[in-house]
């Protein structure tokens, strides 16, 4: 079996000029399922860490998974906004334990602005409840004195080289600006350069989207807009930062608001109140079931780029046994040979099967490495992009059975050939009829 | 050594026969040249010598066994145990080296890996280094790609791989008809004497006449045939 295993590598080499494509295939599609399913893994515990502690999301009246995605992951937009009042209705519940709101819409230099309270420095959790930690300086003040102070992600400090005391701008609107071609800021950029802002604190790394955001007090959001309608600049007269703070900051609607309660409990009573709540058409999402929905969408793509995964491995190691077979009436004098010096049809049956799976276990052992390296050199985007962090170190179970699978479509093709060189082998004995 | 009785052989079952043959014996260290016309049934001869073919009646024998009592498996070990067997051509696994070829059948054969290594010889290399030298092919060869050698040479390695372990019978079918005439009667040197050096029982079949007269018995398989067809 031992001299079998190395006699069947030196052949499979000697045919490596044709063997070697059916190898580069096995590796793309093993790199496939491999990548497919890391990021499909990773990308869920992503999105399942991002909110924690949060036991419902409200917002005006639309799609669930949207208003999560917009709110939590800044992903998307939510055209609706819902009024103040409706979230102090909502606060003055007796179940509420508190409410933190949200205003979103404006971005720096690609990373999301995200409008807030103090309250979310407290209440805002990711993981498993684990609370926002400040690696640098405090929170914003929400006072007027701190109108224009902003606390950052740690990615955003990290990819624009941000300390505390910097001053940056904001741009109106989520334009996804490149923050990675360093040059002039384009003019979207500029759009509220007039009120420059104060990098007060840094946060820890979550690996959420926390880490690309950057927060200010929804007073300073209000601020930056007392000279602007409907998304454009006043003609005429500028309001300076200065004179900001004498208006009325106070907000008169936000996009969506997070919820939390005394006791879980009470969840689906406060969320009827919401969804029944009579003077705006609101929405009350729970994060766990608008996740859920999520993964059935997302769940249909995954299926489609499995099943088209599976397909390609099944097109490799079936052009495995095509290219063994079609190689086959060749070796018949070789066969001959093997039989000559004693081996016997079973041998031949082990040596070609052998081949076989030297060549599958090549291929595989390609693309995991092909695709390790891939979502290694991925990793930097995906971070940044989508904040998905992915676990290279520890392939998943399931990585392991997709390798597993490949692996014995890759036997059972290799016994094709094997069995027809075992049936050759039996007939022709020492003299092949060719 | 080798027994046959009266024994007719058909290619397929109820068909006619192709080759019947009366009663023949061959004595340990004999070596046989076997010729007639092409198609007569020479390999055929060698394939039920080697038991790979059963005849419809009658019985062959090595070394006291009746092939047709042993089951395919037995059958195949013990053809790996006493049989060693060159071909014409393309005897040798290219993707091997030369010496690694010559060790094959003591992959095969724990008898002929165990006679290998007997004596002045370590192992299997040894024992397949010594013939490798006896062929005449020198050790810079022996590491290379079978089918980086001449015919001539690729030959004498099928001889040194027949002979390790020295297998009680050693089968050629037509050896060198695929050599210069120059090359044939050094390698039939090679070979008989090789062959009686190890002890073993040699059958060759050849078309070259020339060659005859060098070993102990000359078969014509048409004569052996119209005995066979008499008895």
């Amino acid at each position: 079996m031992n001299s079998l295993l190395g006699m069947a590598r030196s052949s499979a080499w000697n045919r490596r000029s044709t063997l070697v494509w059916v190898v580069v295939s096995l590796a793309l599609a093993t790199a496939l399922l491999w990548t497919l399913e890391r990021l499909r893994s990773d990308i869920r515990s992503s999105f399942s860490q991002s909110v924690s502690g949060v036991d419902l999301i409200v917002g005006a009246r639309s799609s669930s998974v949207q208003l999560m995605l917009f709110s939590v992951f800044h992903i998307g937009n939510q055209p609706q906004t819902l009024s103040m009042d409706s979230v102090r209705a909502v606060a003055q519940h007796r179940s509420v334990a508190w409410v933190v709101p949200l205003s979103l819409g404006d971005s720096h230099r690609g990373f999301p602005v995200l409008g807030t309270t103090t309250a979310y420095f407290q209440h805002f959790a990711y993981g498993d409840k684990q609370a926002l930690v400040l690696q640098q300086g405090s929170p914003f003040a929400g006072t007027l004195d701190g109108l224009f102070e902003t606390v950052i992600g740690s990615e955003v400090a990290r990819k624009l080289g941000y300390g505390i005391g910097q001053s940056i701008t904001l741009a109106h609107g989520m334009h996804d600006h490149d923050h990675d071609h360093s040059g002039e800021l384009s003019e979207a950029q500029d759009e509220h350069s007039d009120k420059p802002f104060k990098v007060v604190g840094i946060l820890a790394p979550t690996g959420t989207p926390v880490d690309r955001t950057v927060h200010v007090s929804l007073q300073a959001l209000e601020a930056l807009h007392l000279d602007w309608t409907g998304g454009t600049p006043l003609p005429g007269g500028q309001i300076p930062a200065d004179q900001a703070r004498k208006f009325n900051l106070e907000p008169e609607e936000v996009t969506a608001a997070l919820v939390g309660l005394k006791s879980r409990a009470a969840v689906f009573n406060v969320q009827r109140f919401v969804n029944l709540y009579e003077a705006e058409a609101l929405m009350g999402v729970l994060p766990g079931v608008a996740l859920g929905e999520l993964w059935s969408v997302l769940g249909i793509g995954e299926s489609a780029l499995l099943a088209v995964s599976a397909l390609v491995a099944l097109v490799s190691v079936v052009s495995l046994m095509a290219v063994v077979l079609a190689g086959l009436n060749e070796r018949r004098r070789e066969l001959a040979v093997l039989r000559a010096v004693g081996a016997a049809p079973r041998h031949v049956l082990t040596l070609l099967t052998l081949e076989g799976l030297w060549v599958t276990t090549a291929g595989i052992g390609l693309g995991v490495v092909l695709a390790q390296a891939g979502m290694w050199l991925a990793t930097p985007w995906l971070q940044s992009a989508l904040g998905i962090r992915l676990q290279l170190e520890m392939p998943l179970p399931t990585q392991w059975a997709l390798l597993g699978a490949v692996w014995l479509a890759g036997l059972l093709a290799s016994l094709g050939p094997a069995w027809r060189a075992y049936r050759l082998s039996l007939a022709d004995g020492l003299s092949p009829r060719l | 050594m080798i027994d046959i009785e009266p024994l007719h052989f058909a290619w397929t079952s109820g068909g006619p026969d192709t080759l019947a043959l009366g009663p023949l014996h061959l004595d340990a260290g004999q070596t046989v040249f076997l010729h007639g016309p092409s198609g007569c049934g020479k390999s055929t001869l060698l394939g039920l010598l080697a038991g790979v073919l059963s005849p419809r009646t009658g019985r062959v024998s090595l070394l006291g066994q009746d092939w047709a009592a042993l089951g395919a498996g037995q059958r195949d070990a013990f053809r790996a145990d006493h049989v060693g067997v060159i071909f014409q051509q393309f005897n040798l696994l290219p993707y091997l080296s030369v010496l690694d070829n010559v060790t094959l059948p003591c992959r095969f054969s724990a008898l002929r890996r165990r006679r290998s290594s007997q004596g002045p010889f370590a192992g299997p290399e040894q024992s397949a280094q010594s013939w490798l030298q006896r062929m005449g092919l020198s050790a810079e060869l022996w590491g290379r790609r079978a089918d980086a050698l001449s015919v001539g040479q690729q030959q004498r390695v099928a001889a040194a791989r027949a002979l390790i372990g020295q297998p009680e019978l050693i089968l050629a079918d037509e050896p060198t008809s695929a050599l210069d005439a120059a090359l044939r009667h050094d390698f039939m040197d090679l070979l008989l004497q090789a062959t009686r050096d190890a002890g073993s029982t040699l059958v060759c079949v050849s078309h070259d006449a020339t060659q005859a007269e060098r070993f102990d018995l000359q078969w014509s398989l048409p004569e052996l045939q119209k005995l066979g067809m008499a008895a």
